[in-house]
């Protein structure tokens, strides 16, 4: 009787009895001691470093399985060994975010039944993109199969890729157009797909006819089938050699460890308190193709965190005040919310020793019912949650970065991740075949500055800490376009003592196809959605996209002329425009176009990160090599940091160090003079927060925070000693 | 245990430490007496006497002032007590127009200022930018950090501080 656990109590009873035990003793499933680890601590880190070898061993071979770039190039890939109850136990690299949403998806087909119907037998595998059962978005396709031994479901083996391709109303995984659930693209929600380790052949099928480019799902669901057929074997080897009874217990004590180990890490890094900060997110879809009117079109997001860290280590991260979930593609469910925690708790204070779901139970996520962050709608789509989730995640690496600055830890304090805006496509490929795919060359984004030196260049995302932007010849081939540029951004990251991260930007010749439509998505083109930390400066993450319709760029080529590889650094006159010829085209994202075809081209910038302490402050050495690298302009030197370059012979920038002092004294002077108290300010702007003097989307806002939150409305009614009810809200019941 | 001297956990504060030293310090365990060393360093560096109790921010320090527990700039200013946000007691200088965000973003595509302001907190005294905020209009000031000074040095230092 494969389908009935040899445990007395049913895997239902086993969860619920897991649950209570960590209710009632605080540890997870009541561990209150680790005996095995205190019995023989080498034999208890040797063995989970060997699940960890598992399951790291099981990615590489299964990213050779993809046919993806995705996955193959860029590493969009994440497996995980799991208890029967579905907590993580160990987990391989590659976007961390999914091992609890993976956790979500088992906890979920226990709790409902499907030990009775469909059964959960040796051989199984079930797969789910469904993100209000466990994952972030429909992408994000996960798959399952139970470990069994002699008849004992002793675990789970995961694996997750995201999709290049989801099938949903516009090309690609990002569906930026997706304004409901269906629209998003192929559901499979907590499927069994597959039995004595096949996939079935009618799941294939319906794959197959639903998908604009059916080879990158379906190869990727080999990938993963054979990466967790792979982890469960050693497992089972592993149970051979150590016994049932000593696996089913260390695998316990192995999560219990990692809970206890980031409260732990929790009391060595930070300072107890209470942080805050916000970021914010803003675009409009106003009178742009393909927007349906079920809403306002135009979205202005708040984005308040309130991090508190106890006495005790635990972190509690509270988003109320924040806007309501909406009729756009943004939305995030709650396990997209405690994946955004976990891969940021993995990146920022679990780099050694036992990562797994211990770290996530050693925190608490509140999420205010209605709002984006837990839509009491299971219809919202939540097909770019992206764009809000990093933003909202910066915030909390800056809020956990002032914990590590304030306890000396200045090596750990990172200003943090950025949204980098996705560029996705679809139509007819260069080979006369149907395609649609996401462009993931936006895995490798700049990144927030650290406390004691510039962040990364084009190097870092949020979701994935193996960022890479894959290799410009792979994307070629997948897409009917060649690159004719690739080029840093100069000024991208934030300016500060320490700059951010600058970002790329790529430019494309669109190549052998009369139909190529483009959309983009993740891009808050209004608002700055990063920041920056004790001094430092958001990146300028409001980038608009160009285009040339066509282009005459042919007969450039062939007399010879200069083309543009680059916008350039004129923010009114794109270097396309003075060198190529055509139809220019500006759009502000979120965008999606009318069919492109061959000789025109496109381009599309990614984000840098957030800049660390005053600018002033700036080695005008590090700077002159930044000049000359193109990471930042002349202009930029002189007048935001102040520093004075000169020429050397060759005519390479060198530091005025002298002059550059006294140009800095003298921008300080200027800074005194124009600033006024804050107390002034705050009379003078009071008169325009009664009177409610803003943009519509600005008043919009607020009059949403404060219909879902009683303390955004007290917080806001005491700063400015007003009554926001009634100004944001008049004639609404209190 | 791991443990640092003083000059190189002063190096690495300054950003001065090179890299591949400073990426040692990062991959290794971390150095638990590592507080109070920065606190030495930082307490080196300031020009006053009051006893450093807590870094802020880069140039912000909570120190005792006599009976009072106070937020203090590093030339010397006092934003009061350190329960209360010091902002409220900075200058500020908001940027909400085209003009004056382009200083700051010279090449690059600019957010909407009606939908956003960025706004910066000033010492009075020295003129060092020590927060930016980027806000909607009418935002409320942010209160970035409380604290729990206490706790901290009762709970986790051990050493509690004298009321
Ligand atoms: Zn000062």
């Amino acid at each position: 009787m494969l389908d009935k656990p040899a445990s007395a109590l049913r895997l239902r009873e086993r969860l619920l009895d897991s649950e209570r035990l960590m209710e009632e003793t605080g540890c997870y499933d009541g561990i209150t001691e680790l005996s095995l680890r205190n019995q023989d601590p080498l034999k208890f880190e040797t063995l989970h470093t060997k699940l960890r070898a598992y399951c790291v061993s099981a990615r590489e071979m299964a990213r050779r399985i993809s046919a993806s770039p995705g996955v193959r190039e860029v590493g969009e890939m994440v497996v995980a060994i799991y208890t029967p109850e579905g907590d993580a136990i160990a987990l391989s690299n590659g976007i961390m975010v999914h091992v609890h949403t993976m956790s979500r998806f088992i906890k979920w087909m226990i709790k409902n039944g499907y030990e009775d119907n469909p059964r959960i037998r040796e051989g199984d595998i079930f797969a789910n993109n469904d993100a209000f059962i466990g994952t972030v978005q429909v992408p994000d396709v996960m798959d399952v199969v139970p470990i069994f031994h002699e008849g004992t479901l002793v675990g789970w083996a995961g694996a997750v890729c995201h999709e290049l391709e989801a099938g949903g109303i516009t090309p690609g995984g990002d569906v930026c157009l997706a304004q409901e659930r269906f629209t998003e693209g192929l559901f499979v929600c907590a499927e069994k797909i597959g039995e004595n380790d096949e996939i079935r052949r009618d799941y294939v099928i319906r794959c197959e006819r639903n998908l604009r480019m059916p080879i990158y799902w379906v190869l990727d669901e080999k990938a993963k089938v054979a990466s967790c057929i792979d982890m469960r074997e050693s497992v089972k080897q592993l149970i051979s050699e150590i016994g049932l009874d000593y696996w089913m217990k260390v695998s316990k004590e192995f999560i219990e460890e990692g809970r206890r180990a980031q409260l732990a890490r929790t009391r060595q890094l930070t300072v107890p308190g209470i942080y805050r900060g916000h970021t914010f997110y803003g675009h409009v879809t106003a009178g742009k193709p393909g927007f349906q009117p079920l809403g306002d079109p135009d979205w202005l997001y708040n984005i308040p965190i309130e991090m508190e860290i106890g006495t005790d280590g635990k972190i509690t991260m509270d988003f109320e005040g924040t806007q309501p979930w909406g009729y756009h593609s943004m939305n995030c469910t709650p396990a997209g919310m405690d994946g955004g925690m976990f891969v940021t708790l993995t990146q920022h204070m679990n780099f050694e020793g036992l990562v797994n779901d211990g770290a996530w139970m050693a925190t608490e996520l509140k999420l205010p019912h209605g709002t984006w962050t837990n839509p009491d709608n299971e219809m919202v789509a939540t097909a770019t949650s992206w764009a809000l989730l990093l933003p909202a995640y910066g915030v909390f690496q800056r809020l956990l970065s002032r914990s590590f600055v304030a306890r000396g830890y200045v090596e750990e304090a990172f200003v943090g991740q950025v949204n980098s805006p996705m560029i996705e496509m679809g139509g007819e490929s260069q080979y006369g075949t149907p395609f649609g795919m996401a462009h993931f060359e936006c895995a490798a984004a700049g990144s927030g500055a650290l406390a004691i030196k510039d962040g990364l260049d084009t190097a870092y995302v949020g979701w994935n800490p193996e960022s890479d932007m894959g290799n410009i010849e792979v994307w070629e081939q997948s897409m009917p376009m060649v690159y004719i540029g690739r080029s840093i951004v100069p000024n991208s990251g934030g300016a500060g003592k320490y700059r951010g991260g600058c970002s790329f930007v790529s430019t494309w010749l669109i190549n052998k196809t009369s139909h190529l439509r483009l959309h983009t998505s993740e891009h808050s083109s209004r608002v700055f959605d990063n920041g920056g930390m004790c001094g430092g400066y958001p990146a300028p993450t409001c980038q608009k996209h160009r285009a040339v319709r066509n282009s005459n760029i042919h007969e450039l080529a062939a007399k010879g002329e200069p083309l543009a590889h680059a916008p350039g650094t004129d923010p009114h006159v794109s270097d396309y425009e003075r060198n190529i010829g055509g139809d220019h085209v500006v759009v502000e994202g979120p965008y999606i176009t009318a069919p492109h075809k061959q000789g025109d081209i496109f381009s599309h910038s990614y984000n840098g990160g957030g800049g660390y302490g005053d600018v002033l402050e700036r080695d005008p050495v590090k700077t002159a090599w930044d000049v000359e690298n193109g990471f930042l302009t002349r202009e930029a030197a002189d007048q935001v940091f102040g520093i004075v370059l000169k020429d050397d012979a060759e005519g390479y920038p060198v530091a005025d160090i002298d002059a550059t002092a006294k140009r800095r004294a003298a921008m300080r002077k200027e800074r005194m003079a124009k600033a006024i108290p804050v107390s002034d300010w705050i009379a003078a702007e009071r008169g325009r927060v009664e009177k409610a003097d803003f943009a519509p989307e600005v008043r919009k806002m607020y009059a949403s925070a404060i219909k879902l939150s009683p303390r955004f409305t007290k917080d806001f009614s005491d700063f400015w000693n007003v009554d926001a009810r009634s100004i944001f809200t008049p004639g609404a019941k209190p | 245990m791991t443990s640092y001297s003083k000059e190189i956990i002063r190096d690495l504060a300054s950003g001065q430490l090179p890299w591949p030293q400073t990426r040692r310090i990062m991959s290794a365990y971390k150095d638990d007496d590592r507080f109070f060393k920065m606190v030495a360093v930082h307490q080196d560096r300031v020009p006053w006497k009051d006893p450093i109790l807590l870094p802020v921010s880069d140039h912000l320090f909570i120190c005792q002032s006599g009976d009072e527990r106070i937020t203090r700039c590093e030339c010397g200013h006092s934003f009061g007590d350190y329960r209360k946000n010091w902002k409220l007691k900075a200058a500020i200088h908001v940027r909400n127009t085209e003009e004056s965000l382009r200083e700051i973003y010279p090449n690059s595509d600019l957010p909407d200022p009606e939908w956003m302001e960025i706004r910066e907190f000033i010492c009075p005294e020295c003129g060092t930018l020590h927060e930016v905020e980027a806000a909607a209009p009418g935002y409320p000031i942010v209160h970035d950090f409380e604290p729990d000074l206490e706790g901290f040095y009762r709970d986790w230092l051990g050493k509690p501080l004298q009321p």
